[in-house]
């Protein structure tokens, strides 16, 4: 988020000062994350070639304080992050994560604005109809170190018994230079109720120059142990952008331009994005969670293939086991650079499985995440120990595993495996 | 004082909502308390339905609870929230520990959910999941016995001293945090004194003493419980209750989607 931006949401929360004069009492809280990291480099992915193409660090730091306050109505999550590694000098940023007013037009009526993270699906790890939440990782659903960032919105919310209905307009405007800019507009509206024990929602949204996609999710609870929940969003058409490989088996090419074309923007066929999951718990307290996640935006196993195969010959050019005139080497590594847009946090193929076990006795934490690309079934699987130092520090040790043969989604990312040890305070 | 929440929704309370809920919450628990002085003996649920008035002084109130847990005598750990009732059905809990901050549960009849800041929206959540050593959620946001539980007479005891009814009360709600308990209640001032609770499978889960009582704004309310886990020995939670406040939020509060507005 830049300076002006930032000036401008607090020149908005300065505006609705004498309202927020009417508040009272402070929240606070505050976190601090220092973590450590370790890799282990994957030294047989093709999209890497000898860790020059996006040079990636053995070693690094991130050092993180979140910040938040409400006072009234009147919220602001300020981030103050610094993170080096032995590739770079230390790198210093702050951001405002979140930084909006609420307010209260009557017992059934609140109206926000600003700048908020919302999150509306009922998954854990994958949120097709979280239509206006901040991209995350299903292998960090939690955010540990509070990156997540929200929109610049307009909110209405209409609260009845066991129902609600919420309106918001999502627009990135921002101020350079002392001038306003409009950005790319958005609304989305959500219907909540109750019925017989069913959460349900049913969610529209829509992105200027997009189509209008909805969706429903669900949540239910059987006996004391088991929960369910289920998401879907659909649209026609799809505005996701796709490499131009994916569309011929000449795998052989090196584009001279940007490659990525949006294939199915006009197309009638339906797209959709749909989850179904479940977490159950034992007598003991253990805590597993599953889901399976399906997104036919994604590439198909056959698609995949095509960019793999395309990926690898622009490996071997960079290898030189494949012979070409000099000329493509260096275009071809602007190939590769391309070619990484494929890969998504949220997985770039059609199916995932998730899994997560936890456990919690006395001070210690142990957590086991499981996620699994369906179709290659490479995997990503990351164990985490979390020790309670006192009711302020916490530390942890988090490790990362991927696997899956060198041409798979998570066997081709960049690491073998990462180690995390990170130390939390908290107030 | 206790409850943020409630400072938060003050200046929302007109003085006729004021008088309305005063005469509401004298007379209704007042009207309870009297039907002890009928020679009619009271039936099991009666019983229960009194018991329940030792733990809950009012419809809608606040209150503070610390909850402590002991691993062969020496305490491991200490929460800390502040829960707000409304009604037989409706609990919001929020957590005030430094390392939960910000996380709330609600309980609505028989559904729960929890708001994790850093997550950023309301799951939903089983009963038994824990609140926080041996805990459950059902613990601290589930006081009304009889709203949950179908009882029956079992038999009459002396129990330390103390003439008790013990009840067998079975889950008659999806909500119920237990599926059996068998409960004892003190025959002369019909407040809780023991609770022995079995899972499903029958097995022997806690048992809950009912420790002290004490008069808050003229009423006697429990003030402190100890849990004890039967699976594993050695293993005890103190609840004390403090900072009683009768008081009432409004509705949207007992939204699911309102608890990102709490934060």
């Amino acid at each position: 988020m830049s300076l002006r931006s930032t000036t401008f949401l607090v020149l908005v929360c300065i505006g609705v000062a004498p309202a927020i004069l009417r508040s009272q009492g402070l929240e606070y809280r505050m976190s601090i994350v220092d973590e450590g990291t370790l890799n282990a480099l994957n030294k047989t992915t093709p999209i890497n070639y000898d860790n020059c193409i996006l040079p990636q660090p053995h070693r690094g730091n991130i050092g993180t304080s979140n910040l938040f306050l409400s006072v009234g109505g009147l919220s602001a999550l300020l981030d103050l992050s610094t993170n080096t590694d032995n590739l770079r000098s230390p790198d210093y940023t702050y951001s405002f994560r979140e930084f909006s007013f609420d307010y209260s037009l009557s017992d059934a009526v609140d109206i926000t604005i600003g700048k908020k993270i919302l999150k509306w699906g009922t998954g854990y790890a994958f949120n097709p109809t979280g239509v206006v939440e901040p991209q995350r990782s299903p292998s960090d659903p939690s955010d540990r170190l509070g990156q997540n960032e929200g929109s610049k919105i307009a909110e209405i919310d209409y609260f009845k018994g066991r129902s609600s209905l919420t309106f918001v307009y999502v627009n990135d405007a921002r101020v350079d230079s002392w001038k306003w800019h409009w950005g790319v507009q958005e609304v989305a509206a959500r219907a909540y109720t109750f019925l017989n024990g069913l959460d349900l929602s049913l969610v529209a949204h829509y992105r200027e120059g997009d189509r209008l996609e909805v969706g429903t999710n669900g949540s239910y609870v059987l006996g004391s142990n088991l929960e369910l929940h289920a998401e879907f969003l659909g649209k026609k058409g799809s505005s996701a952008l796709y490499h131009n490989i994916i569309t011929t088996d000449d795998d052989q090419q090196v584009f001279a331009s940007y490659p990525y074309v949006p294939l199915y923007r006009y197309s009638n066929q339906i797209f959709y994005k749909f989850l179904l999951g479940g977490q159950f718990t034992f007598d003991n307290g253990l805590n597993i969670a599953v889901e399976y996640y399906r997104n036919t935006e994604g590439l198909t196993t056959m698609e995949w293939q095509r960019w793999m195969k395309f990926v690898k010959f622009q490996d071997g050019i960079q290898q030189g086991s494949v012979p070409v005139s000099p000329d493509l080497v260096a275009p071809s590594r602007f190939n590769l650079l391309w070619a990484l847009q494929t890969l998504s946090p949220r997985g770039a193929m059609q199916d995932y499985c998730f899994g997560r076990e936890y456990f919690a006795e006395d001070r210690w934490g142990i957590e086991l995440i499981e996620f699994i690309n369906a179709q290659d079934f490479s995997t990503v699987i990351i164990p985490t120990v979390s020790f309670k130092l006192s009711e302020n520090f916490s530390t942890y040790a988090r490790l990362a595993l991927f696997t899956g043969r060198s041409d798979s989604e998570f066997g081709a990312l960049f690491y073998q495996k990462t180690l995390n040890l990170g130390i939390q305070f908290q107030l | 004082m206790h409850s943020d929440i409630f400072e938060l929704e003050r200046n929302r309370m007109n003085q006729s909502c004021i008088c309305a809920l005063w005469i509401s919450l004298v007379m209704l628990p007042t009207a309870g308390i009297q039907a002890q002085d009928t020679t009619a003996p009271l039936s099991a649920d009666q019983i229960l339905k009194l018991s329940d008035l030792s733990r809950n002084g009012w419809d809608s109130y606040g209150v503070r609870t610390t909850i402590e847990n002991f691993e062969d005598g020496t305490m491991k750990d200490k929460g800390l929230f502040d829960v707000t009732i409304k009604g037989a059905s409706k609990t919001l809990v929020k957590f005030l520990n430094a390392d939960v901050k910000g996380q709330y549960l609600l309980m609505v009849d028989d559904d729960m959910w929890i708001y994790m800041p850093n997550t950023r929206k309301p799951i939903r959540i089983t009963p038994l999941q824990r609140l926080m050593g041996n805990a459950s959620n059902g613990d601290v946001a589930r006081t009304r016995y009889a709203h949950d539980y179908a009882a029956t007479l079992l038999k009459n005891e002396v129990l330390n001293g103390v003439p008790c009814y013990v009840l067998d009360l079975k889950a008659k709600s999806d909500g119920a945090t237990y599926n059996r308990i068998e409960y004892w209640i003190a025959k002369e001032t019909n407040r809780p004194k023991r609770a022995e609770i079995y899972l499903t499978s029958g097995k022997h889960y806690k048992s809950i003493d009912f420790d002290t009582y004490e008069e808050i704004l003229g009423r006697p309310l429990l003030t402190q419980m100890t849990i004890t886990d039967r699976l594993r020995s050695g293993r005890k939670t103190v609840m004390r209750y403090d900072s009683y406040a009768p008081g009432e939020l409004p509705d949207k509060y007992f939204n699911k989607d309102y608890l990102e507005k709490l934060r």
